[in-house]
C-alpha cells in the first residue's frame, strides 16, 4: 500500500515536472526545491494534487518542507493523515 | 564621495558595523562580518583574475556567500556576472562564453553544479566552488573557500567603470548581456532608497532571486540604507514565509504578482501580527486590481508602492507613491529620482493620453549589451532606452504599461524569448515547424504555449515536446500547453500570426 502511495506521487512528479516514466530520474529522498524539480507554483500544484486526487486536505500551517519537499515525506504526510482521518 | 555602491556600503557598514546586514536560515551576519567577507572574496578574485575588468561568474541561490562574491568582484575591479539559478548548464555555459569569463564560482549543491563546473574546468577557466555553509562557521569557511583569510578592502572603482552584466532574454532569442556601471547600480540603489524611505532601522525579506534585477535592486538598497535583509530562496511555503514577516517584525516585502497571489491564496495575512509591515513593494508585471484590493485589505498598515522597471534601466524606472494609489490604480507612477520618463513614437514626445513608446534616460539606464553593438543600437538611439513597452500618460504626468511592441511573453516578472524557446524545439526530431506565444495562466500572468506541424509520418507526443525543453531550458520556459496543427496560421506575406495561436 506504502510503495502504490509512492508510486502515485513519484509518476505524478515524473509525469509533470520532469516529462518522463522512467523512475531512476527521482529517487524517493531527493529534495524537489533543492534539485529544482518544483519552484514556488509547482508546489502548489503538488498541494492540489495531493487534495484533489489523493484526498487528503493540506492546512496552511502543514505547508513545510518536513511534509513536503520529497516523494517519501509527502507519502508519509498523507498516510500519517489519512490514519488520523 | 565617489557614486559607487561600494563607498555607499563602507560609510553604512562603518555606521552599523555590529548590526545585522545578513540573515539567511541560520545564519547572522554582521556588517563587519559581511565587509570582512567581502575584502576577503575580493583578494581571492584578484589573485586569480587574469586582469582588471574580468568576468566572474556567480551560480548560487540567495546567501551571503552570493552577496559576499558579488560585492568582492567588484571591490577588485571585476565585472560581477549572476547567473540565472533556474537554467540549465547548456544556456549557462553560453552566457560564460559570450562574456568571455574567466571564473567562475557556485554553490557545491546547485544542481547544475557538477555538469557547469567540469565543461567550465575543461575550457580553461578558473573554478571556485564555494560550500552552501550555515551556522556560526559560515564566515570562516567561506574564507577559506575563496582563499581571502587574509584579505584587505582594495581601493575601490570609478563610478564609470562596468560592474555587473545581467543576462535578459532578447527579442532575437540569444541572451544580451545588460552591462551596468558603478554609477548605474549606485543611483538607482539610492534612488530606491530615498522614496522607500529605508533607514538603518528597516529590516527587509527578500523572496525575489538576486541574479534579476529586481531582487539585485532590493539587495543594493538595503544593504547602502544600513538596513537588515532577510533572504530566503523562493515562496514554496507562503505559510513560513509569513510566519517569519510576523516573528523577525519584518517592516518590507518586496514581490512580483504571482508572489502575492501564492501568498494571498493559501494565507490568511489579517491571522498575522504584520503591524511592523510599513510597506510592501510589486513590480515584474502588472497585478490584477482585485489583488491589489485584497492586498490592501488584508495589510491596512502597510504601504503599496506599485513599481515598473526594466534590466537595462539597472532595475527601477517608476514607481506610484502609495498615497495616490487610489486615485490613480492602474498606473505604475512616476519617474524615480535620477530618471527622465517620456512616450514618444518616431522619436517625438507624446501628449497625454496618446499611446507611444516608453523611453527613459538618465544615470541608470545601461552601458549597453556586452559585444553587441547592434543590439546596443537598436534599444539606445538619440540618447533615450527605448524600453519596447508601450505606455501612455495622463494629464497628470503619470504613466500608464498599454503593452509590448516587441513579441515577448512574461512568465511571472520572468520574460522570455518566444524564439529562444522555438530554437530549442525546432532541434527536436519530428518537428516540421514551430512557433510559441504567450498564453494566459492564472497564477503567473502568462504561460509559454508551443504550437507544432509534425514531419510526415513523425510520432511526436506532447510529453517528448516537454521532457525535451526541460532538458535544455529553465523550467519555468518549458510550454504550459503544447498543440499540433496541420498549417501554421499566416498572413497574406507568409509571416506566423502569434495572436492566433494563444
Amino acid at each position: 500500500m506504502a510503495d502504490a502511495l509512492h508510486d502515485q506521487i513519484r509518476n505524478f512528479i515524473l509525469e509533470n515536472y520532469l516529462f518522463t516514466s522512467d523512475t531512476s530520474a527521482l529517487g524517493v529522498e531527493d529534495s524537489l526545491l533543492g534539485r529544482g524539480i518544483v519552484d514556488s507554483t509547482g508546489m502548489l500544484e503538488i498541494i492540489f494534487f495531493i487534495e484533489e486526487q489523493l484526498g487528503v486536505k493540506v492546512k496552511d500551517e502543514e505547508m513545510i518542507p518536513e511534509n513536503l519537499d520529497s516523494v517519501s515525506r509527502i507519502a508519509a504526510f498523507v498516510s500519517s493523515k489519512r490514519r488520523a482521518a | 564621495m565617489p557614486d559607487t555602491l561600494l563607498h555607499h556600503f563602507d560609510s553604512a557598514a562603518a555606521r552599523s558595523g555590529s548590526a545585522t546586514a545578513l540573515a539567511w536560515r541560520e545564519t547572522r551576519w554582521s556588517y563587519q562580518d559581511l565587509r570582512t567577507a567581502i575584502a576577503g572574496a575580493a583578494a581571492g578574485l584578484a589573485a586569480r583574475a587574469p586582469a582588471r575588468g574580468a568576468r566572474v561568474v556567480l551560480l548560487l541561490r540567495n546567501s551571503p556567500q552570493y552577496v559576499a562574491l558579488y560585492y568582492g568582484a567588484l571591490a577588485a575591479g571585476l565585472v560581477a556576472v549572476p547567473l540565472n539559478t533556474q537554467e540549465r548548464a547548456s544556456v549557462l555555459m553560453q552566457q560564460i562564453e559570450h562574456c568571455d569569463a574567466s571564473i567562475l564560482v557556485g554553490a557545491t549543491d546547485h544542481p547544475e553544479w557538477p555538469a557547469l563546473s567540469a565543461a567550465v574546468a575543461s575550457s580553461g577557466r578558473t573554478v571556485i566552488q564555494v560550500a552552501p555553509r550555515d551556522g556560526e562557521d559560515a564566515l570562516q569557511q567561506f574564507l577559506r573557500d575563496v582563499d581571502g583569510t587574509d584579505g584587505a578592502m582594495p581601493a575601490f572603482p570609478e563610478p564609470q567603470e562596468l560592474a555587473s552584466i545581467i543576462y535578459t532574454s532578447g527579442t532575437t532569442g540569444r541572451p544580451k548581456g545588460v552591462m551596468l556601471s558603478h554609477a548605474n547600480l549606485a543611483v538607482n540603489a539610492s534612488g530606491i532608497v530615498s522614496y522607500l524611505g529605508l533607514t538603518p532601522a528597516d529590516r527587509g525579506l527578500c523572496v525575489l532571486p538576486f541574479h534579476f534585477a529586481y531582487g539585485n535592486s532590493v539587495l543594493h538598497s538595503h544593504l547602502i540604507a544600513g538596513a537588515e535583509l532577510l533572504l530566503e530562496e523562493n515562496l514554496a511555503y507562503p505559510h513560513l514565509t509569513v510566519q517569519r514577516l510576523q516573528d523577525d517584525a519584518v517592516t518590507g516585502f518586496s514581490g512580483v504578482p504571482s508572489t502575492f497571489a501564492l501568498m494571498l491564496g493559501r494565507c490568511n495575512l489579517r491571522e498575522f501580527n504584520l503591524r511592523k509591515l510599513r510597506y510592501i513593494t510589486q513590480a515584474g508585471g502588472a497585478m490584477p486590481r482585485p489583488l491589489i484590493e485584497r492586498l490592501r485589505a488584508e495589510l491596512p498598515d502597510a504601504r503599496v508602492f506599485i513599481m515598473y522597471g526594466q534590466t537595462e534601466a539597472t532595475a527601477r524606472l517608476t514607481y506610484l507613491p502609495p498615497e495616490r494609489l487610489e486615485s490613480k490604480l492602474g498606473s505604475v507612477g512616476m519617474a524615480v529620482p535620477g530618471v527622465e520618463v517620456d512616450v514618444q513614437l518616431d522619436g517625438r514626445s507624446l501628449p497625454p493620453g496618446e499611446v507611444g513608446e516608453i523611453c527613459a534616460r538618465g544615470a541608470s539606464i545601461m552601458q549597453g549589451y556586452w559585444n553587441n553593438p547592434a543590439g546596443t543600437q537598436e534599444v539606445l538611439k538619440n540618447g533615450w532606452l527605448h524600453t519596447g513597452d508601450l505606455g501612455h500618460r495622463d494629464a497628470d504626468g503619470f504613466l500608464y504599461i498599454d503593452g509590448r511592441s516587441v513579441d515577448m511573453i512574461k512568465v511571472g516578472a520572468f520574460r522570455v524569448s518566444p524564439q529562444e524557446i522555438e530554437e530549442v524545439i525546432a532541434a527536436i526530431p519530428g518537428v516540421e515547424e514551430v512557433a510559441v506565444a504567450a498564453m494566459h495562466d492564472e497564477m503567473l500572468g502568462q504561460a509559454v504555449k508551443a504550437v507544432i506541424v509534425r514531419r510526415d509520418g513523425a510520432a511526436l507526443e506532447v510529453r517528448d515536446v516537454k521532457a525535451h525543453c526541460r532538458q535544455n531550458l529553465a523550467a519555468y520556459k518549458v510550454p504550459k500547453q503544447v498543440e499540433f496543427v496541420s498549417v501554421m496560421p499566416r498572413t497574406a506575406s507568409g509571416k506566423i500570426q502569434r495572436f492566433k495561436l494563444a
